[in-house]
């Protein structure tokens, strides 16, 4: 709205009678005159209401600010009759004295009115002096008393310190904002902003509906009907759509009826609630590559990038006598044969102690705090097993079906099915997953520990592994009636066939979880055996969220009661509800099905063994590919190595590229988002690690990762711990199980940022202009002294932002990749202030660490303690200010300037 | 500008003056060629309510209003440094009730005047970027709260010289902060207006422990705590355009923005969502010529009237109790006819001074009502009407 248009456009819409309304209603039926006399009315009124509201509350505050006022002044009263006596105040004496101070015109003339003390005349009589052309005004010469000189400090603008770069808010954007600009030398304002993008789109919002909308819409439908030409004036008048006015006059209507019906009813149970809906704060809020919420760098609601490769469920070893508590599954099929053996061991923690691994306490972690069930959408939201894996257990179930090996596994005490030990699993539990928490902090995507939780009985399941016998995860379902719980509309047909064909009314239950990883081969075995009664009745009472819960159980533990009921379902079931659940057939069927449709999250609708056929052969093909790729992986002369060094040889003519981790289920082909962009994938990818466009590391040892033999370091790129192959920190001293220590020599020497090894840097007066930085303590050459950090916003800003930056000669821009440019204007760290100079003694580097880029700062040559930092803004050719050009500065990539503008911007004239 | 929604409308004032007041010009005097910035009557001490600062240029000057309608001069301070151009002057007092006065300009360096002294009591640095308002709490007037270029607001102690609280960051102000006020009772809580149009109030409650450190802190002021205040308790845009002046009406904020209006508003703050606090717009004062960045307003002790003078040299009086908004009276001369930066009203509002751009102060006393009349006539068998 054009600042001048304001208060007349307010005035017209303030103005009770609207005309243009009438004289519009005038034309078409009848009806509409009265329309428009009764919305003509209810305005009158509300604007009426309006007025009083307004006075009202002009009244109150009237008071208040009476109130207000009147102690401001006592306090002023009390300041002067106070202490001081009038005598000693210099102010008081120089008052009395200063009429005679007085000189030109005025004084004589009040002087004289001195003497008439006659306020009329003396105002008379001064006014007409001033009228009749003192044309020079009256000079008080007094003369001044000197304040001494102060030396001004250099300009900055206060500034967030960031120890990490952030993503820029929306609301920090210049883009489409008016910014103003006091021109240095004209003395003028110049108003910075692209008229385009002065238009507000205000259109495109919608608006909700206010009070008195509210309130004309409903009296004014209430007087004359609903019909079309009463909703058509309606809309007229509150230009809105009459549809839409419609649609409100219904809610308004249903309103009404709630409030008159009573009380709504009370919340949801959050048992009831969706898991999609709970598990939507974790998705939208959790960054899962910096693994914490509300990351300032990635930003919220990022893509979700599920592994195709997932860790197996854990395993540990399992000790068959070992119990979880009153309700454990092995005391109480125990039970069924010797009843009454009512030791209940609490030995959980032992085995949850082995248990704490990554994803276990990241699952449970996150879990426990949802609630909620639908199973696609579960899946989808976090992260699936291999879906080959759950496949091949599908065949599995068809070829292994033998009931009898299983019973013997269970011999364990039996007790009582009481809920008594429950509240100390339920603490056993938590603490576990807070261990399990704090332990670990890898992403889930490097984590290759497989995790079971199963009790491994010593059964004799026979399974058949598909070749090297990676993964296969096997069932054996013998259950007989195939309820399809609708919930989990996931049933594999093959299996369920198979279960049905076999025995029909058998209750045992075999399973055979066989977990499987890519980085380790594992053969782990679980046959349960379950007596399973009451199966039908306790699968209806088993909330959509605990079913949830379990199947996410299951992909973190395998087919573990005893860990499930301890970490995800405690104080919901029993490990025996668990256990009688899990060894139901429609949903071990349906849990692994659900697992295998929804691998990335996206196809949450093929539904069968169809599908499930064509990822085992998938899953073969991959394998085979698989063993190829491990072959090559240290050879340098793969494709991502050739890419790469490219990049880094001649990247003075291209920006780096912006990485944004691929979705790809399997290797990356042609359509590979990474690929495409031109970047490598990394390990947040969604693609196996065998993908051909990996980056892979390096595997130096002795030359410390210093040198362009490091193939991370000449890709610009900081060594990984997940990736490469013996860069790592040792900390500690050996006992946790890291290879002893290597001796500092081998230590790699290229991850000081992601460490944040870096130099103290001092913020002091340049010896050259403005601020500058100073290095506290000495280092050699090629040291890293830190981080250039600051907001990351998009070239398009960048340009925008840089129009008053250059006016100020003062930027602080500085170009990161195609993407994004970083400033440190308003946000950044220290050496922000290190100034340019043509033969600096730093040089700054962008280089990219874990998946982003980010600008080091390192040392030319050696710098002693307290020197001043600087290095070569190197701007481009055509941009550089006249004091950082010069012949060679070609490079293209860095672009800053520290610079203080020493000229004094004026006011507005 | 939140879009006016049916049944918020503000209400407008018009511009036919009622004339409940009439004013006379009495006096004007003239320091040199230099623009003055501001001007401000001493609300702090009774004893000293008719004195007056005015600064501008690397000058700030001391006046007292007599009664017969003259000016007299009490003290001139100019900083040696002539590159320094005062903006912005305000009175305080120490502890023990000798009067200073406050002035920072585009150095960024406060100056904190003993007057009795006749000396710099302290010289305040910090500020990155010129300093554009300083207000004074008037409960406890040896805080300060100063705005600056450098998008940050400080608050001072003036006694001690201590810079207690830096309003900044991610939520503060994101270009130039021009104006700023103190909440009158709530001595928590200030507003501040910026270039970005945004007002935000933000709240010291949190960090008061280091306010009354302050005073009893007897170490080297640079070793303070100094804390950084990062989130307002509200931010609203009230205006599409720069604001550049505000004042507390109680709980109300009188807000002024280049748009030609004055608008008095009620925040409606919302519990822990700064972001989403909403405001009512209840009055607007229009004030023509008037769109002009660093155009100040100014209101007497009692906030009955509010004054502010345009690029014309005019000045607008406006009734602040009245509902809706009554234009008291325009004040012309035909030889002012400069941009009026500020105008000053003193504590009864009788008295109004406008600081001009060709470096005049131009004084004006309220005359009775029949006076007025008389004096209309006079002027107007002389031919030269100066009331309008």
């Amino acid at each position: 709205m054009a600042s001048g248009a304001s208060p007349s456009s307010s005035a017209t819409r303030s103005d009770p009678h609207k005309h243009s309304t009438t004289s519009q209603a005038e034309k078409r039926a009848p009806a509409s005159k009265e329309v428009a006399a009764v919305i003509d009315s209810l305005k009158k009124k509300l604007a009426a209401d309006r007025c009083i509201s307004i006075k009202k509350r002009i009244d109150e505050n009237k008071k208040n600010v009476r109130g207000i006022t009147q102690s401001t002044m006592r306090s002023c009263m009390e300041r002067g009759g106070g202490s001081y006596k009038d005598g000693s105040d210099l102010l008081v004496k120089r008052q009395r004295d200063s009429p005679g101070m007085k000189s030109g015109l005025n004084a004589s003339d009040a002087d004289k009115s001195n003497n008439h003390s006659s306020f009329l005349e003396d105002g008379n009589a001064s006014s007409t002096t001033m009228v009749q052309g003192s044309s020079v005004p009256v000079k008080i010469s007094l003369r001044p008393i000197k304040m001494p000189d102060v030396k001004r400090l250099s300009p900055y603008t206060t500034w967030v310190f960031l120890d990490r770069n952030q993503r820029m808010t929306e609301d920090q954007s210049v883009v489409g904002r008016r910014r103003i600009y006091y021109d240095q030398t004209g003395g003028e304002a110049l108003i910075c902003s692209d008229s385009e993008e002065e238009a507000i789109d205000e259109e495109d919002e919608k608006r909700a509906f206010v009070e008195p909308e509210d309130f004309i819409i409903r009296m004014t439908l209430d007087q004359l009907g609903l019909s079309d030409s009463v909703l058509e004036e309606l809309a007229n008048f509150l230009s809105r759509s009459s549809s839409e006015i419609k649609a409100r006059y219904e809610v308004l209507m249903k309103e009404k009826e709630v409030s008159e019906s009573g009380d709504n009813q009370a919340e949801s149970s959050l048992l009831n609630k969706d898991m999609d809906g709970a598990l939507d704060s974790f998705d939208n809020l959790f960054c899962r590559r910096c693994l914490v919420f509300d990351c300032r760098l990635h930003g919220c609601s990022q893509d979700l990038i599920f592994p195709a490769e997932k860790p197996a469920p854990w395993t540990t070893p399992v000790d068959e006598n070992l119990t979880c508590g009153a309700n454990c599954y092995k005391t109480l099929l125990k039970s069924n044969r010797i009843p009454a053996n009512g030791t209940t061991e609490d030995k959980t923690g032992t085995s949850s102690d082995g248990a704490g691994t990554k994803t276990t306490s990241k699952f449970s972690g996150k879990l426990s705090r949802k609630k909620t069930k639908t199973f696609p959408s579960e899946s989808a939201s976090s992260n699936e097993k291999c879906t080959p894996e759950t496949s091949d257990s599908e065949n599995g179930v068809q070829q292994d079906t033998n009931p009898e090996k299983v019973s013997s596994s269970s011999k364990v005490k039996a007790s009582g099915r009481r809920g008594g030990r429950k509240r100390n699993n339920n603490r056993v539990a938590e603490r576990v997953s807070r261990r399990t928490q704090k332990r670990q902090k890898k992403s889930e995507a490097s984590d290759t520990d497989s995790i079971a939780t199963g009790s491994r009985s010593a059964s004799d399941a026979k399974h058949k592994d598909n070749e090297d016998a990676t993964s296969s995860s096997q069932k054996h379902v013998k259950s007989g009636s195939s309820k399809n719980s609708r919930k989990n509309d996931t049933p594999v047909e093959d299996s369920k066939n198979s279960v049905k064909g076999d025995d029909p009314v058998s209750q045992l239950n075999a399973v055979a979880s066989e977990p499987c990883s890519d980085g380790s081969l594992r053969k782990e075995e679980f046959v349960g055996e379950n007596v399973c009664p009451g199966g039908l009745s306790e699968d209806k009472s088993w909330r959509p969220l605990e079913k949830s819960l379990f199947q996410k159980g299951v992909e973190i533990f395998g087919m573990n009661s005893c860990m499930i009921a301890r970490n995800l379902l405690c104080g919901l079931k029993s490990c025996w509800e668990v256990f009688q659940y899990m060894t139901c057939s429609e949903n071990k069927a349906s849990l692994f099905g659900g697992d295998a449709l929804n691998p990335d999250g996206s196809s949450k609708f093929d539904i069968n063994g169809n599908m499930t056929n064509n990822q085992v052969r998938r899953r073969s093909r991959f394998l085979r590919r698989r063993g190829k790729v491990r072959r090559l992986k240290y050879t340098w002369k793969s494709a991502a190595y050739h890419s790469i060094r490219k990049k880094s040889t001649d990247k003075k003519d291209q920006p780096c590229r912006q990485f944004n981790p691929c979705n790809c289920k399997t290797a990356c082909g042609k359509e590979c988002t990474c690929l495409l962009n031109g970047t490598c994938c990394e390990k947040y990818c969604g693609c196996p690690k065998s993908c051909k466009n990996r980056f892979r590391g390096c595997h130096c040892a002795k030359s410390q990762c210093r040198s362009r033999q490091c193939p991370c370091f000449a890709a610009d790129r900081e060594c990984d711990p997940d990736v490469c192959r013996n860069c790592w920190v040792i900390g500690g001293d050996g006992t946790l199980g890291v290879p002893s220590q290597r001796g500092d020599n081998y230590e790699c020497r290229n991850m000081k940022l992601l460490l944040k090894q870096q130099q103290r840097v001092l913020l002091g007066i340049s010896d050259v202009s403005g601020w500058g930085a100073f290095l506290k303590n000495s280092v050699s050459k090629h040291e890293y002294l830190g981080e250039y950090t600051g907001e990351l916003i998009s070239h398009k800003e960048a340009d925008k932002r840089g129009k008053i930056y250059d006016r100020e000669n003062s930027s602080f821009l500085f170009n990161l990749n195609d993407q994004f440019v970083l400033d440190a204007y308003r946000k950044g760290d220290k050496l922000k202030f290190a100034n340019h100079s043509p033969e600096p003694n730093c040089y700054a580097k962008v280089i990219m660490v874990a998946g982003d880029h980010r600008v080091g700062i390192f040392a030319k040559e050696r710098i002693l303690a307290g020197e001043e930092l600087f290095y070569d803004y190197r701007y481009e050719p055509d941009r550089a200010p006249a004091w950082a050009r010069k012949p060679e500065a070609s490079g293209s990539k860095k672009d800053e300037n520290v610079t203080p503008s020493v000229g004094r911007p004026k006011k507005v004239a | 500008m939140s879009k006016i929604t049916l049944g918020n409308e503000s209400l407008v004032g018009s511009l036919t003056p009622s004339n409940k007041k009439s004013y006379k010009l009495t006096n004007k005097t003239q320091e040199g060629k230099i623009p003055l910035y501001s001007v401000a009557f001493n609300f702090i001490d009774a004893r000293f309510f008719t004195c007056f600062v005015s600064a501008g240029g690397n000058g700030i000057n001391l006046y007292n209003c007599l009664e017969d309608g003259s000016i007299s001069s009490l003290y001139a301070f100019a900083d040696e440094d002539k590159e320094e151009s005062f903006n912005t002057a305000s009175w305080a007092c120490g502890v023990e009730g000798n009067p200073f006065v406050v002035s920072g300009g585009e150095k960024g360096i406060i100056r904190v005047i003993d007057v009795n002294n006749q000396k710099i009591h302290k010289s305040l640095v910090g500020h990155g970027d010129l300093v554009n308002e300083i207000r004074t709490q008037p409960l406890k007037p040896q805080l300060v709260l100063s705005a600056s270029k450098d998008e940050s607001v400080r608050l001072w102690n003036v006694e001690t010289g201590i810079c207690i609280l830096i309003f900044t960051g991610t939520a503060g102000q994101r270009y130039e902060v021009v104006s700023v006020d103190f909440h009158p009772l709530d001595e928590h809580r200030f507003i501040n207006f910026g270039l970005d149009t945004t007002i935000k109030i933000w709240s010291m409650k949190e960090f008061w422990t280091y306010v009354e450190k302050s005073f009893t802190w007897k170490d080297d002021p640079s070793k303070f705590p100094t804390k950084f205040v990062e989130l307002p308790v509200f931010t609203a845009s009230v205006h599409t355009d720069f604001v550049d002046c505000n004042r507390w009406v109680g709980d109300f904020i009188l807000s002024k923005s280049v748009e030609n209006e004055i608008l008095l508003w009620e925040p409606i703050l919302k519990e822990n969502f700064p972001e989403e606090g909403t405001s009512d717009v209840l009055l607007k004062y229009p004030i023509p010529n008037c769109n002009l960045c660093f155009i100040k307003f100014s209101c007497d002790l009692f906030l009955n009237y509010l004054s502010i003078g345009n690029q014309e040299g005019k000045i607008y009086v406006w009734d602040l109790k009245s509902c809706p908004p009554v234009l008291v009276t325009v004040l012309s001369h035909n030889e002012s006819n400069s941009l009026i930066r500020q105008t000053a009203m003193s504590t009864d509002g009788n008295t109004i001074l406008a600081a001009s751009e060709d470096g005049t102060i131009w004084r004006w006393d309220a005359i009775d009502k029949e006076q007025a009349v008389t004096v209309e006539a006079k002027g107007r068998r002389k031919g030269k009407a100066q009331l309008k």
